[in-house]
């Protein structure tokens, strides 16, 4: 049975405001301490030779950061918020998701000290020691316990294609990172992998690739599926091809970790089929990717005066384009010259800068528009933003895009004796320009998440002021 | 034709269950093809193509509809 507009719907939004206002505080931090570490990268003098600011612990503390502080409040707002509107229902435990705050900001707090302290299990991407892998499991089931249940409580007969992107995220990263967390404690702060040699490093990239192809991927395609339609005010251009987006990406993504040992102790097939079903993986991610541009047939006029919807929409590109890149990466031809190049944090942060980022500031402006219940403080800031990303994110990309390349060439160039023409510290040293030029690539795209922290600020100032003004009238 | 011999007298019980899950998962995947490309089904989902757009009211202070 469908809910009527008539019908009144409580919902449990503030818990999303919590997680909205933390996504942009975290875009803010996370974004900072990644220029400060592209910024050592350039010039080292700046880690004061202290362990602490050293680049080997500042650098995850910059991925966690943007991945599972920012990215994860995004998800969570935006999981919560959509669940709630597409079921017509509220949330099924609100104490849970007050608990899934806390625990995720904790979780946060902890990354926060442990890392600089060169706490870590030495895991990309999955740094955190055990005790706090232990932590982030009890929350992530709480936050999918939470989701599953509120779904399961709807009000509207079909589940839509958002919240099964959501759910599939929620139950991949469940397994991941269980299965990859696997440790035996020897103290509080140290443990040794149950996995070991070549096992490890399979089961490392097992779920350090699906972290990007459920959480980062599958979970802002959720966000994709429900903002653009709101944003533009039109429906989905196929849901037909989303269903099938989910599904091609939920059986494909799995296989994929294997293209990021090609060339290693693994044994071959196993790179070959990475680097097959990563090719495979164009399909169902251009077809999403049009699915999101076509949505907007008979409304691309809109781009003139929604600010939101361009972020939206780039976001589509973005991911359009690294969705391509990653897989030609992949091919082992392609993969000797790319691995261990600037050329891999060039396509990761065209996925992360201008898909993942981009996806999630529409999505916050949208949300806070709508939760607040009041225009944003500044229209003209929004697009101010906007461009501030698009410049910085393409300089920072555009920068390691060359560099990651020139190093390549360089790293496997002879001379006519056969020997290596350059150093390695001489590819070092033709980096540095690239280096400054990432550095003011990721400080631009840093500014801008400046500028949305104030006008989002601003925004609720506004809001709750109208909100005292209203309260006095009615009593008056 | 070497690339793709098995020696299927050495595969564990290990092996074997991964095989099994890799079928299952790619016979899974064709049906979901089926279910999705059938023409009979088309209305079905793209009915539910304006569904995010359905959930729109009038929203108090508190984010609740009114």
């Amino acid at each position: 049975m469908e809910a009527t507009q008539a019908t009144p719907v409580k919902y449990d939004m503030d818990v999303v405001r919590w997680f909205t206002i933390m996504a942009v505080v975290y875009a803010v931090v996370g974004t900072l301490v990644g220029v400060y570490v592209a910024a050592e990268l350039a010039w080292p003098f700046l880690n004061f030779d202290l362990a602490e600011l050293s680049f080997g612990r500042l650098r995850p503390l910059h991925t966690n950061a943007v991945i599972f502080a920012f990215g994860g409040c995004v998800l969570m707002a935006t999981g919560f918020y959509m669940v709630q509107r597409t079921g017509q229902t509220k949330l099924w435990s609100n104490a849970m998701a007050w608990f899934t705050f806390w625990g995720w900001n904790l979780i946060i707090v902890l990354a926060v000290i442990t890392l600089p302290l060169g706490l870590t299990s030495g895991k990309e991407y999955a740094e955190l020691v055990w005790p706090i892998d232990i932590l982030i499991a009890v929350v992530w089931l709480s936050f999918g316990l939470n989701h599953i249940m509120t779904t399961a409580i709807r009000k509207t007969s079909h589940i839509y294609v958002s919240n099964w992107f959501t759910m599939g995220m929620i139950v991949m990263i469940t397994y991941l990172h269980v299965v990859n967390s696997m440790a035996i404690p020897v103290s509080m702060t140290e443990a040794f992998s149950i996995y070991s040699g070549v096992q490890d490093a399979m089961i490392q990239w097992w779920w350090g690739h699906n972290a990007v192809g459920f959480y980062l991927t599958g979970g802002f395609l959720g966000i994709m599926y429900y903002f653009i339609p709101k944003q533009s005010g039109r429906p989905v251009f196929s849901y037909r091809l989303s269903v099938l987006h989910f599904w091609t990406l939920s059986f494909g993504y799995v296989w994929l970790g294997a293209h990021h040992l090609q060339y290693t102790a693994l044994p071959d097939w196993t790179g070959s089929l990475g680097a097959a079903i990563s090719l495979a993986m164009i399909i169902p991610s251009w077809g999403g990717a049009m699915n999101g541009m076509m949505t907007l047939s008979g409304a691309w006029d809109k781009l003139r005066t929604d600010y939101i919807l361009r972020f939206l929409v780039t976001a589509m590109a973005f991911y359009a384009m690294s969705t391509f890149d990653g897989p030609v990466m992949s091919i082992k031809s392609v993969n000797a010259l790319s691995h261990y190049t600037d050329w891999t944090v060039g396509h990761v942060h065209a996925g992360a800068l201008g898909w993942m980022a981009m996806i999630s500031f529409g999505a916050i402006y949208h949300m806070v528009k709508k939760l607040w219940n009041t225009e944003m403080y500044s229209e003209r800031l929004v697009n101010v933003h906007f461009w501030v990303s698009l410049i910085g994110a393409v300089t920072y990309i555009v920068a390691m895009w060359v560099s990651g390349i020139m190093q390549g060439l360089m790293w496997r160039d002879y001379d006519e004796f056969g020997s290596l023409t350059y150093t390695f510290i001489e590819s070092v040293s033709a980096m540095h320009p690239y280096y400054v030029m990432r550095t003011v690539g990721g400080a631009i795209f840093n500014l801008g998440t400046w500028i949305m922290l104030f006008n989002v600020v601003m925004t609720v100032r506004q809001a709750s002021a109208v909100r005292s003004v209203n309260a006095v009238a009615a009593k008056a | 034709m070497d690339y793709l011999h098995t020696d299927w007298a050495a595969m564990s019980r290990n092996d074997w269950i991964g095989v099994v899950f890799t079928v299952l998962a790619f016979v899974a995947m064709v049906a979901v093809y089926v279910l999705v490309f059938n023409p009979k089904n088309k209305d079905a989902f793209d009915s539910q193509s304006d569904m995010a757009l359905r959930d729109e009211g009038e929203y108090n202070n508190s984010g609740d509809k009114k």
